[in-house]
């Protein structure tokens, strides 16, 4: 039980016992998960959130306990998530299992989609074609995501993959979905992550310095990739604006940006709409050879490797807060940005559907 | 391979787009029935809104670009224009495992505010194209409906 392990683990980082929590999130399985989940953890909360929006869910969840955490409607939340998708469905996430199939009830919009043949790794793939189109952004550079984030994995033990690849190597790897190959892809795995948020007052008392949320904002375009306005702009460039001002940063305040790296066009575009890169001009900041991305970088990204190389159980949004925590808690070993004190955790879910943006800083920050 | 081995593969990868499989078929709903049905007898039926003017796909009980309920159905040309397009060369059920590599393509209808995902099976991959003409064809699904595909306009 992936999610009460990691729960366990966190409530031991924190130095809290299981009682202490009086709110639980969760997400993406069906109707009732996280109270089923409350029950197998012994937990009775009195908050409970399982906005379940794909894989940017819990940016969400850190976003609306962050507010009732303000508001005072509870003092401490675990925010919990586990997946055994390797051992359950092998490889099959996102090209034609692991999600939709044989005998389910379509709904809409899914009903027209899905009789196409598109996949999910597709439905990105048409987003990424139609940003080459209007902006000439080109394999090499969408590949050089994948190369400076597998570095990252190189410096994590943990990390599914960490032998140094090259541009070459991603373009050399099969086509999944044109212009998407396989190294462009995020890795399936199995996984758990647990974060927990409590008061300022509280988290002085734990046992690790605290990382405080200094902004937060998130929000949809489209569910199916048909119906996204434009597919070279998500609704990050709404969340990430919004989230920014709330903390009071600009775009080059940020430290470290942990990104939900589905695939490495997921990268590229949030990138460009966070205002990292002006529009279009995203291929250019994510290049090789300037080595944006790595440690010492303008922006080290994914320094624990990603979804592309160290896990994605099929959702990864959790993961990026607890990347970011760790940064920001000079906890991340070799992987360690120097200074670190303003982390950027921004979430994707669906097919480039749900965004949000979760500023994370130091006390000094 | 031997020519009649191409053959054979050519013929087996034509039935996995005209065979369409018992769970792979459309069940209409109040909204969308008109859809499936128009498809079925070759005609590319979507909505237009009385208030806005503006189309859609696929069909609700309001219009999505200005909210009023002031829906009727109308036929599309089928003519449209590729805002872009991805070569699917996974995808591990059946049938569509049969048929790859395939393209399937994001549309946009000539009439406003239109679009739609559909396949392209009469495309070879090398030759598609975002801003490429495009024309509606239809391939049966069952005896009383219908699936839109788009071919090259000629």
């Amino acid at each position: 039980m992936l999610e009460a392990q990691s729960f366990r683990r966190a409530l031991d980082d924190a130095g809290l016992e299981k009682d202490d929590i009086g709110g639980l999130a969760s997400a993406g399985y069906g109707g009732m998960h996280e109270v089923a989940l409350a029950e197998y953890l012994g937990l009775a909360p009195s908050w409970l959130e399982s906005s379940s929006v794909g894989g940017s869910s819990f940016e969400f969840h850190a976003m609306h306990a962050y507010r009732a955490i303000q508001n005072g409607d509870v003092d401490t939340v675990a925010i919990v998530y586990g997946n055994n998708q390797l051992s359950a469905s092998g490889r099959t996430l996102g090209t034609g299992g692991g999600g939709g199939g044989r005998g389910m009830a379509l709904p809409r919009p899914m009903s027209y989609e899905f009789p196409t043949g598109l996949t999910l790794v597709g439905a990105y793939a048409m987003a990424a074609q139609r940003h080459m189109y209007e902006f000439g952004t080109t394999p090499e550079q969408l590949a050089s995501i994948a190369v400076q984030t597998r570095e990252h994995a190189g410096r994590n033990p943990r990390a599914m993959y960490r032998d140094p690849i090259t541009v070459d190597d991603v373009l050399g790897s099969r086509l999944v979905a044109d212009p998407l190959h396989k190294l462009d892809c995020c890795v399936i795995s199995d996984g758990g992550c647990c974060v927990i948020m409590t008061t300022e007052d509280r988290a002085r008392d734990l046992a690790h310095r605290p990382v405080y949320v200094r902004g937060a904002s998130g929000g949809t375009t489209h569910h199916s990739i048909a119906a996204m306005p434009n597919m070279t702009r998500t609704a990050a460039a709404v969340s990430g604006p919004k989230a920014f001002a709330e903390a009071g940063i600009a775009p080059g305040d940020v430290d470290m940006f942990a990104m939900y790296d589905s695939f490495t066009y997921t990268v590229l575009v949030v990138l460009e709409d966070l205002g990292f890169a002006p529009k279009g001009e995203g291929g250019a900041f994510v290049a090789d050879n300037g080595g944006n991305l790595r440690l010492g970088g303008a922006l080290p990204t994914n320094t624990d490797g990603g979804g592309l190389s160290c896990t994605h159980p099929g959702m990864r949004g959790l993961f990026l807060l607890c990347e970011a925590t760790r940064q920001l808690r000079d906890e991340a070993g070799e992987s360690q940005v120097d200074g670190a004190e303003i982390a950027v955790a921004h979430g994707s879910g669906g097919w480039l559907s749900t965004q949000a943006t979760v500023v994370l800083g130091t006390e000094a920050a | 391979m031997t020519a009649d081995e191409r053959t054979d593969r050519s013929d087996a990868r034509d039935a996995a787009w005209t065979d369409v499989p018992k769970w792979l078929m459309p069940r209409p709903q109040l909204e969308d029935r008109e859809f499936w049905e128009g498809a079925g007898r070759g005609e590319l039926r979507i909505q237009r809104c009385r208030s806005c003017g503006r189309h859609q796909h696929y069909a609700r009980m309001l219009c999505s670009h200005c909210g009023k309920a002031t829906l009727e159905w109308v036929t599309a040309s089928g003519n449209g224009t590729v805002y872009s397009f991805t070569v699917i060369r996974q995808n591990g059920v059946p049938p569509f495992n049969e048929r790859i590599p395939f393209v399937v393509a994001t549309v946009d209808l000539d009439e406003h505010g239109a679009r739609m995902i559909a396949a392209m099976p009469a495309l070879d991959p090398a030759d598609a194209r975002i801003g490429m003409r495009v024309r509606a064809t239809f391939r049966p699904a069952g005896d009383e409906f219908g699936f839109v595909d788009f071919a090259p306009a000629s």
